[in-house]
């Protein structure tokens, strides 16, 4: 790891506007040659050690934002959601009372992810913020399209872990389970510029597919600091889960998962759906298809069969990651069977 | 390093913020370790493992992967457990740290390492101290836990040899005895 | 032997839940005398606390990296970043100059791989070596920090001319391979757990067949057989994964070596460095105390330790090199792949008639993918056909690793005769009866059967729902080895107190609270009342940690020191207790008449001593019934070791997760010391083989030779939650064959598991897996549940 300086501000106008890179456009070089101007910000900063020790990013200076205290608070918001400081940490989500009781998909997401010593340690925001975990990203010796090099070496590689959706130049996962979740329960992100603006943008909207920009996850722009993740109150009708399917239950990154939230009547007809796709595709995958069939219906075990199967609608699996789609399909109707029977 | 665009209110904050910037060479900190305030003088890129191992000489906190993979570095912060390869220790703060070296009291074992000792949750010892440190933290937080919380709280660690079975035993015996 | 130096001594033998005899055996004069079985005994067979347990759970227990010497200096390699390249040059010129650097060494002569005959890697006309693999150690540099060290190793300029690879065990196989090797190999190798072989034929990457082993007239007994069940098996590269890095400090002073490292055998590194440095073995001192797992790779000195004690001698100080995880992964050994393809012939009632067994695999660029002698010894089968071959491609060369061959033979032959056993229409536990003439592995079925519940076994497939659970069993073989190489020293003090000395490593065994076990029961002692000292060349040279010979070679001679040692205490104290010395023995901190009508204090006694201390050194003498096989140091008991488990699987038939519930093992190994640390052995040997059996593999990209999951994330490692229920029940078996009659327990532990978790796999779904790591992946596609879509590549 390269020496750097480090600065650790109190509040978010004085963090505004130090940083001078986002980690993505710090990790971009032409000839594999890295930048070792640029200044970056740090929340719970697992992501950031791993990167710098892999010496996939050189920054000159690291900003601070673990002590900005007002980053760390989950607090009701006016609309009767709930607004999760951006340094929230996983631990802390996962054993929040509100979220235990109003969004389980997400305490449950937050109590499963990593390792018990991470989750105290890393944050919400970090969290949707992490780089890709592909292994040929994460390797020095390999200069893919995303670092700024000619290739995505997983199409003719070891694609095992990799996209069966949208990887169009890139076959990277979104690796965090957070996201699925938060996708599937209508999650907004506030953003802080160096100006202090703020700005809200749906979480969906806010990654990006490779075709948009290959070397970027995100819409995070230089100097913007993610400082809260805004949930909608859900529907008292409405119940949602999160199933994570590792090759390993102790520690591992998932092979698939699926956030399904669902709204239903009294009477049982399904009035909305959301059924979202982890590590299938460079962001969280929305199955539409799947969402307009459970709209309107009664679901039982035969709807969740038909709609887990329209989940994988549009799926083209690489040389080695068919075997993912029947493991979507059973996670989705598992999941949806399971909110339906749970209600 | 300033963005000379910014408004002159948050110029001023950013000014301030760069004033503030230390390193990158080394840098005078303190670290509240087991209950004694230490003075260091180390890079901003030091993690709290190495400062711990190099510059305090507090070898029992082990390191497996670096990369926070395996959790043999497990060490609490303000009681809870980390993994001290993946936090710088400027980050630390005013935090308190506890190691494997400040868990017993004199020659007095905490119950977990007794409990250790008696089920043989002990092989080749590398991974033992951070296991250790879970499973106390583990107590201190639930006195009585189920296998499924032993094994969650133990799901970072990686044991080679495979104590995993004396871990699970010592942890339930450990429970009893601090029930009585 | 001459009855002058002999003696007759009559020796319980037998199984203690079976039945227990008495044989009588000639024996040395200078051998303790017979022990009774374990419930007659103070001591030994009893569960004492590990002597280190203490310093393990309070992070007191040095380990190799935490040694610091003053002045001692950082190391860090210089790799290959390519799998196949010629150094064209090496210019250290800008490392030299880097602030903090003491020494570079570049590395011109690398072990630990296969070698060629002609040209040592290098194709006559030209200087520059060849690069094998990611990761080839190419040079070293030493500094006053690691950071400078580093910063010197990538300011090393390589001129490397890229060459041709292969790293994929199906294409090196091909004609018009790239040729990881130009010339003919040699080299040796126990990474497939036999010799690999002299003077094989060597085609392209392609070295042998290697037919060594056969026996009978295969073809004869295959014409013999009214069935005949064939498959072919597929087993991964597994990385040894110990949670202590390999490592050392090296100090090279006027006077000697001294080398603290993390190592399976310090006598054995002794002597390898010696040799390397042209030092007097008495001029080494090799030192390890705690020691964080090695499995077989931490065997010998590699090219790493050359490195650091390179590095020492120039810088005249001492050197720190301890490997990243990453390092690990890529050049610290592995388990080889294999392919197997079986033939079993069989009679209906069940006898075998023949076993063909062609096998290939790879080791990397080192030699013995080879399958062990599972299939060879482990059932009555006069007809046996073993042909082996090693392929070579461009990554790191294996070693051992526990139980080498033997884990990935007994997968395919387990499962064969398992298939076999359904063909016949048989219980595979009456089948393995009729062909297993083993009395151990017989009691051990039995106990086994009852404590699992195997009558709950049912046909396969036979639960409706997706999740299906089903149960297997397979053996164990595993040699009942021996380093005759061995010696202990044993001290009593004036002051009553008590030292065994040698330099055998404790690596996680706990093999020094059994040496402390053994003289404390000889003394008449608590074993808290002994000091062990071992880990160190100073004391006499111990037995390796590896091959489960630990506690059979090193109990005996401990014991037998402690026997001669209170024989001179005793005659030295007879008289003053008017007693015939012949006639006294030890036994709870006295000594004793025998009919214990006078007695003396074991601290009085040593008070008698005309010096500080007395002290005996004993080696092991060959066993009482002579070794099965004996090769220089190394030999092995005619009572090979057994071991039968259970295991049952969950597989969940739309996720192909598989999930081991509850494995039940039954395992030997003779004379059981401590049942505790026993029990710990054997859980960590069942946990390896069910990582091994659905988790691990190492990834190599075929386009760029580098591994991809060299960290340990992603090379998938079991942990808490797929730790199943084990139980773990231990035979007596006692034979009469040392003044112990203990055995290893580590390796036996290790081979039946993977294959009886692909039986109980089978057993749930209906459907065989061939191949290692079951992953979901595999299952599903063993199901068919993988849909036949093309994608974009």
């Amino acid at each position: 790891m390269n020496s750097f300086e480090w600065s650790s501000p109190r509040d978010i106008a004085q963090a505004a506007g130090v940083a001078t890179t986002t980690v993505a456009a710090a990790m971009v070089s032409q000839s594999g040659r890295l930048s070792t101007d640029g200044v970056v910000f740090k929340a719970g900063g697992i992501d950031l050690l791993d990167l710098m020790k892999e010496g996939l990013l050189v920054p000159r200076g690291i900003v601070n934002l673990r002590e900005i205290p007002d980053l760390a608070v989950i607090a009701q918001a006016d609309d009767g959601g709930v607004h999760i400081g951006a340094n929230v940490t996983l631990a802390q989500l996962a054993a929040d009372p509100v979220i235990r009781t109003r969004f389980l998909a997400l305490a449950d997401v937050a109590g499963n992810s990593a390792s018990p010593q991470i989750r105290q340690v890393a944050t919400i925001g970090g969290n949707l913020l992490q780089r890709p975990r592909c292994w040929y990203f994460r390797s020095r010796d390999h200069h893919c399209a995303r670092k700024g090099g000619e290739v995505c070496f997983a199409f003719a590689g070891e694609n095992q872990y990799h996209a069966i959706f949208d990887h169009n130049g890139c076959a990277m996962v979104h690796p965090e389970t957070s996201a699925t979740a938060l996708v599937a329960l209508g999650a907004k992100l506030e953003l802080t510029n160096a100006a202090g603006t703020k700005r809200v943008v749906g979480l969906e909207q806010f990654f990006l597919l490779p075709e948009v920009d290959i070397q970027r996850e995100n819409d995070l722009t230089p100097g913007e600091i993610l400082t809260a993740i805004l949930l909608p109150p859900p529907a008292p009708t409405s119940r949602s889960i999160h199933i994570k399917q590792g090759e390993t239950d102790s520690f591992d990154w998932p092979i698939a998962d699926v956030a399904v939230a669902l709204d239903t009547a009294p009477g049982g007809a399904c009035r909305a759906a959301a059924v979202i796709l982890g590590a299938a595709s460079p962001v969280p995958h929305r199955a539409k298809a799947a969402e307009a069939l459970l709209v309107g219906k009664t679901i039982d075990a035969d709807v969740a069969r038909a709609a887990a199967h329209a989940a994988l609608q549009g799926a083209a699996p690489l040389t080695k990651n068919a075997y993912k789609l029947p493991i979507f399909e059973t996670l989705v109707r598992r999941a949806i069977l399971a909110v339906v029977r749970g209600g | 390093m300033l963005d000379t665009t910014l408004p002159d209110f948050l110029a001023s904050d950013a000014q301030a913020a760069e004033r503030d910037a230390v390193g990158p060479g080394p840098v005078p900190l303190t670290l509240d370790v087991n209950n004694v305030s230490h003075s260091l003088f180390i890079e901003p890129k030091t993690t709290l493992a190495e400062a711990l191992r190099d510059s305090l000489d507090l070898t029992g906190t082990k390191v497996g992967c670096d990369r926070g993979a395996c959790s043999a570095c497990t060490v609490w912060l303000d009681g809870k457990p980390i993994a001290a390869c993946m936090m710088l220790a400027i980050d630390v703060g005013s935090r308190k740290i506890t190691t494997i070296e400040g868990l017993a009291h004199g020659d007095e074992l905490h119950p977990v390492q007794s409990a250790f000792i008696a089920h043989d949750a002990v092989q080749c010892g590398f991974c033992t101290p951070g296991l250790v440190m879970s499973c106390a933290a583990l107590l201190e937080s639930n006195p009585t836990p189920t296998i499924d919380d032993i094994k969650a709280a133990t799901s970072g660690h990686l044991c080679r040899c495979g104590t995993h079975p004396h871990v699970h035993d010592a942890m339930l015996d450990a429970s009893r005895i601090r029930k009585t | 032997m001459t009855s002058a130096d002999t003696r007759l001594q009559k020796y319980p033998v037998g199984i203690d839940s079976v039945s227990m005899a008495e044989i009588e055996r000639r024996v040395p004069a200078g051998e303790a005398p017979p022990l009774p079985p374990n419930p007659q005994l103070a001591v030994i067979g009893k569960s004492i606390p590990r002597i280190n347990g203490r310093a393990k759970v309070t992070g007191a227990a040095p380990f190799t990296v935490d040694v610091k010497l003053p002045g001692m200096l950082y190391a860090r390699l210089l790799r290959s970043p390519l799998p196949h390249a010629r150094v064209m040059s090496i210019d250290i010129g800008a490392a030299e100059r880097h602030p903090g650097v003491r020494a570079i060494h570049v590395i011109n002569d690398v072990v630990g791989r296969a070698v060629e005959t002609t040209g040592q890697n290098t194709p006559a006309g030209t200087s520059g070596r060849r690069v094998l693999y990611v990761g080839d150690p190419i040079a070293a540099v030493a500094a006053v920090t690691p950071e400078a060290a580093q910063a010197a190793v990538d300011l090393i300029k390589v001129d490397y001319q890229p060459l041709a690879f292969v790293v994929d065990l199906e294409d090196a196989r091909k004609p018009d391979a790239p040729r990881v090797f130009a010339h003919p190999v040699h080299g040796e190798s126990f990474a497939g757990g036999n010799p690999a072989g002299t003077a094989l034929p060597q085609q392209g990457n392609v070295r042998g067949p290697n037919k060594s082993g056969s026996r009978g007239d295969a073809a004869a007994g295959f014409a013999d057989a009214d069935v005949v069940i064939e498959g072919e098996f597929r087993t991964q590269v597994q990385t040894h994964c110990c949670l202590e890095p390999h490592g050392l400090v090296a100090d090279w002073r006027k006077d000697g070596l001294t080398v603290y490292m993390s190592t399976q055998f310090t006598a054995g590194i002794r002597a390898e460095l010696a040799a390397a440095f042209g030092l007097p073995l008495s001029r080494v001192r090799v030192i390890v105390d705690a020691m964080g797992g090695g499995f077989g790779s931490k065997s010998s000195a590699g090219n790493y330790a050359r490195a650091a004690v390179t590095l020492s001698r120039q810088a005249n100080a001492p050197v720190r090199l301890v490997l990243d995880r990453h390092e690990e992964q890529i050049d610290s050994g592995n388990r080889p792949a294999t392919v197997q393809r079986l033939r079993v012939g069989a009679r209906r009632n069940g006898t075998l008639t023949a076993i063909a067994i062609d096998t290939y695999g790879t080791s990397g660029v080192g030699l013995g993918a080879g399958i062990g002698n599972f299939a060879q010894a482990i059932y009555d089968c006069a007809n046996f056909e073993l042909v082996q071959s090693d392929v070579f491609i461009n990554a790191g060369p294996g070693c051992a690793m526990r139980a080498p061959g033997n884990v990935p033979g007994a997968f395919a032959l387990e499962q064969t005769i398992d298939e076999l056993a359904e063909k016949l229409g048989m219980d595979p536990l009456t089948l393995r009866g009729r062909i297993d003439l083993s009395a151990v592995r017989r009691e051990e079925r039995r106990i086994g059967a009852a404590r699992f519940g195997w009558n709950r076994r049912r046909a396969p497939g036979s639960d409706s729902g997706p999740i299906k659970r089903g149960l297997g069993m397979a053996q164990s073989l595993w040699g009942a080895n021996v380093r005759t190489n061995s010696a202990c020293e044993v001290r009593i003090f004036r002051d009553g107190s008590v030292e065994v000395l040698s330099s055998v490593q404790d690596i996680g065994t706990g093999i020094g609270t059994v040496l402390a076990q053994v003289v404390a029961e000889e003394l008449g002692l608590r074993p808290e009342d002994i000091t062990v000292r071992i880990g160190d060349t100073e004391y006499p040279a111990g037995p390796p940690s590896y091959g489960s010979l630990t506690t059979a070679s090193i109990t005996p001679p401990a014991r037998n020191a402690a026997y001669q040692v209170l024989r001179k205490l005793i005659e030295i104290a007879a008289p003053s207790f008017a007693a015939a010395a012949g006639n006294l023995a030890a036994r709870a901190g006295r000594i004793s008449t025998a009919d214990n009508s006078r007695s003396i204090g074991f601290r009085e006694a040593a008070a008698q001593l005309p010096t500080d201390q007395i002290g005996v050194v004993a080696s092991r003498s060959d066993d009482y019934a002579d070794f099965a096989r004996k090769m220089g140091d190394m030999a092995s008991a005619q009572n090979a070791l057994g071991g039968v488990q259970f295991a049952e699987v969950a597989v969940d038939t739309e996720t192909g997760i598989v999930r081991v519930e509850r494995v039940v093992a039954v395992q030997d190994c003779g004379r059981p010391m401590n049942p505790l640390q026993i029990e710990s052995q054997v859980q960590g040997g069942i946990l390896q083989g069910i990582s091994y059996a659905l988790f691990e593999e190492r990834i190599l990209d075929r386009h760029t030779g580098h591994m991809l999951n060299a960290n340990l994330e992603q090379y998938k490692i079991l942990r808490s939650r797929e730790t199943p229920a084990i139980e773990v029940h231990l035979l007596e078996n006692y034979q009469g064959m040392s003044a112990t009659d203990a055995y290893g327990i580590a390796e036996p532990s290790n081979i039946a598991t993977a294959p009886a978790i692909a039986n109980a796999v089978y057993n749930a779904i209906g459907v065989r897996l061939r191949q290692l790591p079951m992953s979901p992946a595999a299952v599903l596609a063993a199901l068919g549940r993988i849909p036949q879509r093309s994608g974009p590549t």
